[in-house]
């Protein structure tokens, strides 16, 4: 199912912090939302996933509009794995991953053949099936993010929405949750869109970069038509180098040493 | 693939997932809580004791002896085990909305509350000594509903609602005092005996209305445990997965402020059980789930058995709410310094 964001105005108080925002996200692909600290990304996202009331503008989820649908029922349509997540103690994988199965459930639903197979899915999918007995606050960082992953994928939904994914894994970690979260858009067709801190990380595996900044879309587009070094010097203020990977050409981004900082502290 | 420590039992559309550990630990209870029925109509005074009693119990012995147990005996225990079932309920939902083991129904001004309308009805009538069983309910909602007012709100963490609790129930517990020192000394005595938690002459009356409202109130804390099971992964998380904080925080409070309004009712601001009932029931069926129905039981357990021992030694009768008390204070002391599960 296709995201639609369209006019998106959000903010604190009298603060405004996303403004007129507007975003396409297709099934199948991963779209990354980069920016400096502040710029609104994470509360764009916020807004998308129900949990920021926006200033005005619409979010919708194949056309229907996520706002004004029952909040169970949006559950169904877009699932979201928070920033830095917390399991309840002493919660198994398995019960974690079960946890996903929420908005299918009720009462007298409380645990169907189609929850069954859908964590069963999604365990094996994240590659965390032998862990499912063990507890998730004895796992570490990089197994604890794919059992978080599982869950929302038992969820089922066709849009997937994640905040800053990798931002306490080390680089092998990272690479593991990231190309997972890629082959699970490919794969099962799933919209995923992704704030991201590192740029040189979404660049590699977004298909679409959306670069915002003071609450802005500045830029958006493939990574390699996007991502330049004027792009980063207005993102970040830093001048930069844009390379190309030797595998696959996806830019790589190198900020330049700052020239006063590095004299004055010789100089010391 | 379902939580390993559950067993999924389905039937056509329908299913329900039991927690394999937290079953055997309340089909255990409920054997115990039995057991315990069994001994608290045992002990009391005249020939219809011990053996005699149970007899009684199960239909031998003689008439009187039956009245004795059925009319006198066994109300009073059904009596204290709805009480203590709603107090451990109670308890179970407002330590999980807070997030913190400490915070008991209590602490939202509910015993303080009921204290107040016990006492406004029993100054206004001149006959009652006990106060009408709807005086200390309607009190204690009055009081949770002043707290969460003046807390602006339950917030996301219910701290502020605890501190503001706090604050007023020390306040009312001081107009209470205030009020009752003014009193001639037979109303006051009368009315302190109600605000230390007693069983004593509690029978069906007493029992009706708490049992009614448990009939109402469980089934409606039934769907609240799952919705606060999810609600421990933060609010984010709950919120992603179609479970609207606030909602179901409010409503979560609400079940907890009527229940325990209704144990006062029974059998005045019993201390210690909506706190340690929950504790117990966690360290019984696990940390895994909020231990709702494991808790309701515990609860009615630890009143029972609570009452049955301060009338088993000695001619007087020790106060069930004296005696968990008792009880209560090394317990919270274990709770606060046995490590990880202090928090």
């Amino acid at each position: 199912m296709r995201l639609l964001v369209e006019g998106l105005h959000a903010g604190y108080g009298g603060r405004e912090v996303v403004s007129a925002v507007d975003l396409v996200a297709e099934p199948g692909s991963v779209t990354a939302i980069v920016g400096p600290n502040g710029c609104g990304k994470s509360t764009l996202l916020r807004c998308v996933a129900r949990l920021h009331t926006p200033a005005a503008g619409r979010v919708t989820v194949d056309g229907a509009d996520v706002w004004r649908r029952a909040p169970r029922h949006v559950a169904r349509d877009l699932a979201l794995l928070p920033q830095s997540p917390t399991a309840p103690e002493a919660i198994t994988v398995a019960g974690l991953v079960a946890h996903g199965r929420h908005p299918h459930q009720g009462l007298f639903r409380q645990w169907s053949r189609e929850d069954e197979a859908a964590a069963r899915e999604a365990l094996a999918a994240t590659g965390v099936a032998e862990l499912a007995g063990r507890r998730v606050d004895r796992l570490s960082g990089g197994q604890r993010q794919r059992c978080w992953l599982a869950m929302i994928l038992a969820q089922d939904t066709p849009v997937v929405l994640l905040d800053e994914p990798t931002s306490a894994l080390d680089l092998g970690h990272q690479v593991e949750v990231l190309s997972l979260i890629r082959k699970i858009a490919r794969k099962r067709n799933r919209t995923v869109v992704m704030v991201v801190h590192d740029l040189a990380a979404a660049a590699r595996y977004a298909d679409r970069l959306i670069a915002m900044r003071d609450g802005r879309v500045a830029a958006e587009g493939a990574p390699a038509d996007v991502l330049t070094s004027g792009l980063v010097k207005r993102l970040y203020g830093v001048e930069a180098d844009i390379l190309s990977a030797p595998g696959d050409g996806s830019p790589v981004v190198v900020a330049r040493p700052d020239v006063d900082a590095t004299t004055s502290s010789l100089s010391n | 693939m379902r939580p390993p420590d559950s067993l999924a039992l389905r039937l056509g559309s329908r299913s329900v997932l039991l927690p394999k550990r937290a079953t055997v630990v309340a089909l255990s209870i409920v054997v115990l809580l039995l057991l315990a029925t069994a001994a608290s109509v045992a002990v009391g005074n005249g020939r219809t004791v011990g053996w005699r009693a149970v007899e009684a119990l199960l239909g031998g012995q003689s008439p009187f002896a039956r009245r004795t147990v059925f009319d006198y005996r066994l109300p009073r225990v059904i009596a204290g085990a709805a009480a203590g079932a709603a107090l451990g309920l109670a308890g179970c939902l407002t330590q999980t909305l807070a997030r913190n083991r400490l915070a008991t129904p209590d602490l939202v001004g509910v015993g303080d509350g009921a204290t107040v309308g016990v006492l406004v009805t029993v100054l206004g009538s001149a006959t009652a000594s006990i106060g009408a069983w709807w005086a200390g309910p309607l009190g204690a909602v009055g009081a949770a509903v002043l707290v969460v007012a003046v807390a602006g709100g339950l917030g996301t963490a219910g701290y502020r609602v605890l501190v503001v609790g706090l604050a007023l129930s020390v306040t009312i517990d001081a107009f209470t005092d205030l009020v009752l020192a003014r009193q001639p000394v037979d109303v006051a005595r009368s009315v302190w005996g109600w605000t230390i938690g007693n069983l004593n002459a509690r029978g069906y009356p007493n029992a009706w209305p708490v049992m009614l409202g448990l009939a109402v109130l469980i089934p409606l804390a039934l769907p609240a445990s799952r919705k606060l099971n999810v609600l421990r992964f933060g609010d984010d998380t709950a919120a992603a997965l179609g479970v609207v904080p606030a909602r179901w925080r409010l409503y979560a409070l609400a079940v907890a402020v009527g229940l325990a309004g209704l144990a006062v009712g029974v059998g005045g601001p019993l201390a210690f059980v909506a706190m340690a009932a929950p504790i117990l029931a966690t360290r019984l069926a696990g940390a895994a789930r909020v231990p709702v129905v494991t808790a309701a039981l515990t609860g009615a357990l630890l009143v029972v058995c609570a009452d049955t021992l301060g009338r088993a030694f000695g001619p007087v009768e020790v106060p069930v709410g004296v005696l968990a008390s008792l009880l209560g204070g090394p317990f919270l002391l274990w709770v606060l310094l046995s490590g990880k599960d202090s928090s």
